[in-house]
């Protein structure tokens, strides 16, 4: 049996907007196992990050609601307790860390203060000179060098890399069960989202954190991740190892976007293989699956009913009305 | 002897001033574009990679004179652009456009397509109204938008119809050469398929030259004929695509290929990861820029500017120790 951490079910949530309200992420399940690394795939709009803010209790309010479904983390339904309850869940249990750190830090405070007012809140009894000692640990964690002198330095200072690194210390401080990553790595140049992806492998091997990783990139996916659900317009496409989803992948839209990425071995300057059309907004959803409007293969069928999640192999689902014939 | 190059860049340079204090007075200069030569022909592309801040967007403005260049001479088949008269440059500048990262920048919120699109023709005073309305038509079909386009305003439209905006826009005067300034960077995957399959389209059409600026290596490697590596204002290493991505010689190259993540779990490869940050390009290291991070750096690396080498056909690398490296897969 495996030993989830974290366990979304059916998870459904949207937005009150001016036209009404709009559901975003419509019956969304998934769950991480410890020290395991869930990614979460697919392009703008397709409910990756509502759903990552939904488990964290952090969409905006009052716009956001959580509908249905459950969000468990170890034995607790994270939908059923009050704001107050989940403060003291976020951190403790779940950390976050996103695109953009400079947003999320205080452009006000040294980094100093706000990694030791992160380690307060764990351990509001510590004294000063122990938060300290364990803020430099902390830095020194996460590869900044010279902890001590860039404690004193505010956030403006330090360049894209090594503010994801302090964000990612702050999330650790709380030593939480499972990281959430927001694309972490998609604002910085390659060679320091290398230095970044190696950083969080082997924190996570220290920690046997589990990991829940958003982004729309799928060599970063290959290399990062064990297991990927795959979504489309706020549904799972498909949800598979990372190897059988490169191997074998099941769903048209995953085929797509597999094959509209340049790899190493494509002839250069040959025209890439593409998915037609554009995301649908969602207020004009297709009935049916949702990909149906772009999809190559759409019959009767994919236009009138919802293709439901299926077993289409070991550990591997998909939602498609054709993915036996298109598997042949 | 081939062709003349159609764009020629020689020795450009483009420092901007650092000021500080009350009277802000010149406390140093930016190095941002640092002694870079290139050439383009008719009908190629060349990549251009680097890392932010490494000068690669300030060479294709400065190829433009967007931003005036510090030293150096680009020349435009053969003429040298900073000896032309202004009306000179004008017709000129017809024959050279730019795409930019979010077209959103650059097209003008308040008018509509149709408008946006008659405007190059209005500057420069080509056909009649009725003509260029049949005109805006033909360019957006051709960037595969419907008619109905015309009528309605850039707000309307997603990131990636807006880059076929920004397409539309820079093909109207049919220039011979566009830079495209990380043109495909801010697109979602299956979207950026389509406007790079539109893009090597209208360079067959048309025999468009491109500048293709950006840091994503795959995508580089797939649309150039020769790629160009730039570190902290200058060019490292120059070659055909695979021939670069297959035998890296520079070690920053080397590094930065094997950064790539690539999406396929089966193929793992040795990553080469280097160490810090990019220094500051305000004062660049001495001898080989790239010393402070490079696993390899001997002392002449810290004293010597190394020189540009052939390394083997068409391949050119400025790296004192490119022969001694060890061979990697």
């Amino acid at each position: 049996m495996a030993d989830f951490v974290l366990q979304v079910d059916g998870l459904s949530c949207g937005f009150h907007t001016e036209d009404g309200y709009q559901r975003v992420v419509d019956g969304v399940s998934f769950a991480v196992e410890a020290g395991a690394t869930l990614g979460l795939v697919g392009e703008s709009g397709c409910g990756k990050t509502v759903s990552a803010l939904a488990v964290m209790g952090l969409l905006p309010r009052p716009a956001g609601v959580v509908e249905s479904g459950r969000i468990l983390l170890g034995s607790h339904d994270l939908t059923n307790l009050s704001s107050h309850e989940l403060r003291q869940f976020r951190g403790r249990q779940i950390g976050m860390i996103f695109q953009e750190p400079m947003t999320a830090l205080n452009p006000v405070h040294t980094i100093g203060r706000q990694v030791i007012e992160t380690l307060r809140l764990y351990d509001p009894r510590a004294d000063q000179k122990t938060l300290q000692k364990r803020a430099v640990e902390l830095l020194e964690q996460v590869g900044i060098p010279a902890p001590v002198q860039r404690m004193k330095e505010y956030a403006h200072q330090l360049s894209g890399g090594m503010r994801q690194r302090v964000m990612i210390a702050m999330a650790l401080a709380g030593r939480p069960k499972v990281l959430i990553a927001d694309e972490p790595t998609t604002a910085l140049d390659v060679t320091v989202q290398a230095q970044i992806l190696e950083l969080l492998r082997s924190l996570q091997k220290q920690h046997g954190m589990a990991m829940l990783f958003i982004t729309h990139d799928l060599g970063v996916v290959a290399e990062l991740c064990d297991d990927v659900l795959v979504m489309y317009a706020g549904r799972v496409a498909e949800h598979a190892s990372v190897k059988d989803l490169f191997d074998a992948p099941r769903h048209p839209y995953t085929r797509g976007l597999i094959a509209s990425v340049p790899r190493p071995d494509t002839t250069p300057k040959t025209i890439l293989a593409t998915i037609e059309g554009v995301v649908p907004a969602t207020r004009d959803l297709p009935a049916g699956c949702r990909f149906s409007n772009r999809c190559a293969y759409a019959e009767d069928v994919c236009r009138a009913v919802v293709p439901p999640l299926e077993s289409c192999g070991l550990d591997h689902e998909v939602a498609c009305h054709r993915w036996r014939e298109l598997a042949a | 002897m081939s062709e003349a190059p159609l764009l020629e860049v020689r020795n450009l340079k483009k420092y901007f001033p650092v000021r500080a204090g009350v009277l802000l007075r010149k406390v140093g200069d930016v190095h941002a574009v640092d002694g870079v030569s290139l050439e383009l022909r008719r009908g190629q592309t060349l990549g251009l990679v680097g890392e932010s801040g490494c000068g690669k967007t300030t060479v294709g403005r400065t190829i433009l004179n967007l931003v005036p260049p510090s030293g150096g001479n680009v020349l435009f088949e053969g003429r040298d652009l900073s000896t032309l008269r202004a009306s000179e440059w004008r017709s000129l500048r017809r024959q050279m456009q730019i795409i930019f990262q979010d077209p959103m920048e650059s097209l003008n919120a308040r008018h509509t397509i149709g408008r946006i699109l008659e405007e190059p023709f209005v500057i420069h005073k080509l056909g009649d109204a009725a003509w260029r309305r049949v005109w805006v038509g033909e360019l957006l079909e051709r960037v595969g938008l419907p008619p109905s386009a015309a009528e309605r305003f850039p707000h309307e439209f997603s990131g990636g119809q807006r880059q076929r905006i920004g397409i539309a826009r820079a093909i109207a005067l049919k220039p011979k050469l566009i830079i495209c300034d990380e043109a495909v960077s801010a697109l979602d995957v299956s979207i950026r398929a389509q406007i790079i399959n539109l893009l090597l389209e209208l360079q067959r059409e048309m025999q468009l030259a491109l500048l293709f600026i950006a840091h994503d290596l795959a995508v580089v490697r797939h649309v150039s004929d020769r790629v160009a590596v730039m570190y902290l204002g200058k060019i490292i290493e120059q070659a055909a695509p695979e021939e670069i991505y297959r035998r890296p010689a520079h070690p920053y190259t080397r590094a930065l290929i094997s950064a790539i993540p690539i999406p396929d779990p089966t193929r793992r490869r040795a990553r080469i990861v280097l160490q810090g940050d990019v220094p500051s390009p305000i004062s660049p290291p001495p001898g080989c820029r790239f010393h402070t991070r490079c696993p390899y750096a001997t002392e002449i690396c810290k004293t010597d500017v190394p020189k540009w080498e052939p390394v083997g056909a068409d391949h050119h690398v400025a790296c004192h120790h490119w022969r001694e490296l060890p061979r990697q897969q």
